[in-house]
């Protein structure tokens, strides 16, 4: 080689790697990338893979109505959402439109200034169900919230709105085999916890390799926010039920309450699936939907997952987690409350057509065609025969949704102390069970401490 | 801009036709110095971003409280140290569970790996045939060792996984776990510290079959002439000789089961409950699984706390095997 070209191989050597470096610093400078969306298009993320394709089928008419396109992308699973969202609020490269965890996700980014506030910009909600219509918007509780040591949410203001609901729904649905409790003689759901219990030992009798209840015990909060939460509320009734996450000795876990419903939770224990404590939520679904377990428990979020693991919907029977005789709530029902939200990015490059996307979407016959397409319940009115739009199993797990004081609310977390770490509190709780590990007051104890600690921390 | 780099050539040992002579003083033009200093740019930057920056950012965020989203952080100075180590009821539990199990883990997956890579080291320098062959398959689990093999473990310690069906077939039912082996609080643990070592003993296998071919043979015939039986030679002759080798192995070791924590994360996340929760876990945890609460300081500390310890460990690691040699 002779000089001239080494001469020039070095300056394009030099060029190429400080061209590079001037590119690489851009990339990670919190200064870098910017407001995603222009007036034609807009990104969208979801965690839930089961929203794509309905959601991709919703943004085909919204473009033929508005001519915006809009790329959704899912991003799974919730962790890895999460770690994106943080990641894309420190490079601005957020998204245009999110799906959130209502009164959850949406707060937080809300208060960290990632979210356009939609108070006022949402003239549609009076579509949505009553109850839910105001869901994302930060009321008084919230707010008191924020303002504890330690909140998640510290920064919101009293009236923002930072989503508008997309799905809603409820925890604490069992789903069992029909043709196994048939086989086990079972004809009708049952009534009470007892009765449930009844039923566990009567499939379990019959199949015992693969009469089971499997749940996600690797989350943890699934057994106690899914299946105990909802019968404590039906055994104690409101107060009592918020009692048991006080400090008051006379109310918490480590009173008579407390004993009682642990004692209740702990009759599930002979009829777990083996190897539930080792499941993900999704491996609980899938081994019910193969077959090795006869009851799973979830929530009519569940439904999808389980058609898209080819379980066949005319085979399931859904029933709410039903109250002990006796108890407080004798008739229980689950109240809905809105699960997944929309909202719209603060740095958005196109905030008008991302509003008028979340408009779309709550347009009564968009809502209803995503309904169907996901498998979801929508949080429109869909009147008196939700069956007749998105099939029996959907319309009765909507038919046996309630409200006021005899329905529990999973959604309603206003009584736990700020700082509350739900997955801390069920790992201590699976103790009881499915590990056996701890008696009833060795686990009340241990809950009393854990919550005792939160509350003095605030 | 001139440069004295008399002594560069000899240091780094680059002796090519344009080296000057020793004690040769040559006078780089300022040109030439540039282009040096261009050149070794990007090293230094980009040391300078991904190691530096990021290391001092992350000290600093050790003493902050922040959940990764908001523009600013609250300072919080030493209270997240004082909080992992004690003060916090909330914080404080999780993190004395979780060093518990580790303790046991950076006790036995060492030791475990050292008792059978040395002797299976020792077997496999003595075989005459298939050695390339056995040499192979012995390191098969470290050339596959990741995701894949965790997934792949779970289903053999399940329920009814290839572990519990064997035992069943070999008239042991009653050794096997109607929960899983990862199911039973008892044996999870136990359980990953043996999938730990399985994927550790093929490098340190490895190490010890490189140290035996260093021995001069002389020294083992000496040992023979005088008596000494395969016993005797190899406790009293090779195993001295190899300490340095094990070092290596116990130290790689500690600092897998200190800082690693894939494996929990990928089998069993922790649990069940919180009985497979480690440090290195936990960590993760506070950083990425505490649904946005304020805990990356939290988590940056315990890092910096794990980063202490293996440096302590290391440390008196090398003291004692320096003051037995």
């Amino acid at each position: 080689m002779n000089l001239y070209l080494r001469r020039t191989a070095r300056i394009l050597l030099s060029a190429v790697t400080i061209s590079a470096l001037a590119v690489a610093a851009t990339a990670c400078s919190p200064g870098g990338g910017g407001s995603t969306g222009d007036s034609q298009s807009l990104t969208m993320w979801t965690f839930k893979q089961s929203h794509v394709a309905a959601l991709q089928k919703a943004a085909e008419s919204f473009k033929q109505k508005t001519g915006i396109s809009v790329k959704v992308e899912a991003i799974t699973p919730d962790d890895a959402f999460i770690a994106r969202v943080q990641a894309a609020a420190q490079t601005r490269t957020m998204p245009d439109v999110l799906e959130v965890h209502t009164n959850g996700d949406d707060f937080t980014f809300g208060a960290a200034g990632l979210l356009e506030d939609l108070a006022g910009k949402t003239p549609w909600t009076d579509r949505y169900l009553p109850s839910v219509a105001g869901e994302g918007t930060v009321t008084d509780v919230y707010y008191k919230q924020s303002l504890e040591k330690g909140a998640k949410t510290a920064g919101i203001k009293l009236n923002q709105r930072f989503s508008v609901p997309l799905t809603i729904g409820t925890f604490g649905i069992v789903y069992a085999n029909k043709e196994r409790l048939t086989a086990a003689g079972v004809t009708q759901p049952p009534k009470t916890w007892e009765d449930f219990i009844g039923v566990l030992d009567a499939v379990r009798k019959a199949r015992p390799n693969d009469g089971g209840v499997s749940i996600g015990f690797q989350s943890p909060t699934t057994g106690m926010e899914w299946l105990m939460q909802p019968m404590a509320y039906g055994k104690l009734g409101k107060a009592g039920f918020k009692g048991l996450f006080s400090n008051q000795r006379d109310q918490n876990w480590s009173s008579p309450n407390g004993r009682s419903v642990l004692e209740a939770y702990n009759q599930v224990t002979p009829y777990w699936m083996p190897g539930t404590q080792s499941l993900t939520i999704d491996d609980a679904d899938i081994a019910f939907a193969q077959g090795k377990s006869s009851f799973d428990i979830g929530g009519t979020f569940t439904l999808a997952f389980l058609a898209q693991n080819g379980m066949n919907a005319d085979n399931i029977v859904t029933f709410p987690v039903p109250a002990p005789r006796g108890g407080a709530v004798p008739d229980l029902s689950l109240a809905p409350f809105a699960l997944t939200g929309l909202s719209v990015s603060a740095t958005s490059g196109n905030k008008d057509g991302a509003i008028k996307w979340l408009d779309h979407l709550a347009q009564s016959d968009v809502a209803t065609q995503f309904a169907k397409d996901a498998l979801d319940v929508p949080p429109v009115n869909m009147g008196g025969d939700p069956g007749a739009a998105l099939g029996p199993v959907l319309g009765a797990m909507i038919g046996s949704f309630g409200s006021g004081d005899s329905a529990y609310n999973p959604g309603d977390t206003t009584y736990r102390p700020p700082s509350y770490d739900a997955a801390v509190v069920a790992r201590a709780l699976m103790e009881l069970t499915p590990l056996k590990k701890a008696d009833v007051p060795t686990a009340g104890a241990s809950l009393t401490k854990i919550i005792d600690g939160y509350w003095a921390g605030k | 801009m001139t440069t004295d780099v008399t002594s560069l050539g000899a240091a780094t040992g680059t002796r090519g036709r344009t080296a000057p002579a020793r004690g040769r003083r040559r006078r780089y033009q300022g040109r030439e110095v540039a282009w040096g200093y261009a050149l070794v740019a990007p090293a230094i930057v980009l040391f300078a971003v991904m190691g530096v920056y990021t290391l001092f950012w992350g000290l600093q965020l050790s003493f902050v409280r922040w959940n990764g989203l908001t523009p600013t952080w609250t300072w919080v100075g030493v209270q997240n140290y004082l909080d992992l180590l004690y003060a916090s009821p909330v914080f404080a539990p999780p993190v004395r569970t979780a060093a518990l199990n580790t303790v046991w883990v950076m006790v036995a997956a060492p030791l475990l790996t050292v008792a059978i890579s040395f002797p299976l080291a020792l077997a496999l320098n003595r075989a005459r045939r298939f050695v390339g062959l056995l040499r192979s398959v012995y390191f098969v689990p470290y050339i596959t060792t990741g995701i894949a093999v965790y997934l792949a473990w779970q289903y053999v310690l399940e329920p009814n996984g290839a572990i519990n069906t064997l035992l069943r077939a070999l008239g042991l039912g009653t050794l096997s776990q109607p929960q899983g082996w990862l199911g039973n609080p008892d044996t999870a643990l136990p359980t990953l510290i043996v999938i730990m070592v399985w994927s550790a003993v093929p490098v340190a296998t490895l190490l010890y079959l490189t140290g035996l071919q260093t021995i001069d043979p002389a020294l083992i015939e000496a040992a023979q002439i005088d008596g000494a039986g395969w016993w005797r030679v190899n406790l009293s002759v090779v195993w001295p000789l190899l300490r340095g080798i094990t070092a290596v192995i116990l130290l790689l070791n500690l600092r897998d089961a200190l800082q690693g924590f894939q494996i929990f994360l990928i089998m069993t996340d922790g649990g069940p409950g919180e009985h497979t929760k480690v440090l290195g876990l936990e960590t993760y945890r506070l950083a990425f699984q505490t649904q946005l609460a304020p805990t990356l300081g939290l988590a940056s500390a315990l890092g910096w706390m794990l980063f202490v310890a293996a440096l302590i460990v290391a440390f008196v690691n090398l003291r004692v095997n320096r003051e037995r040699a």
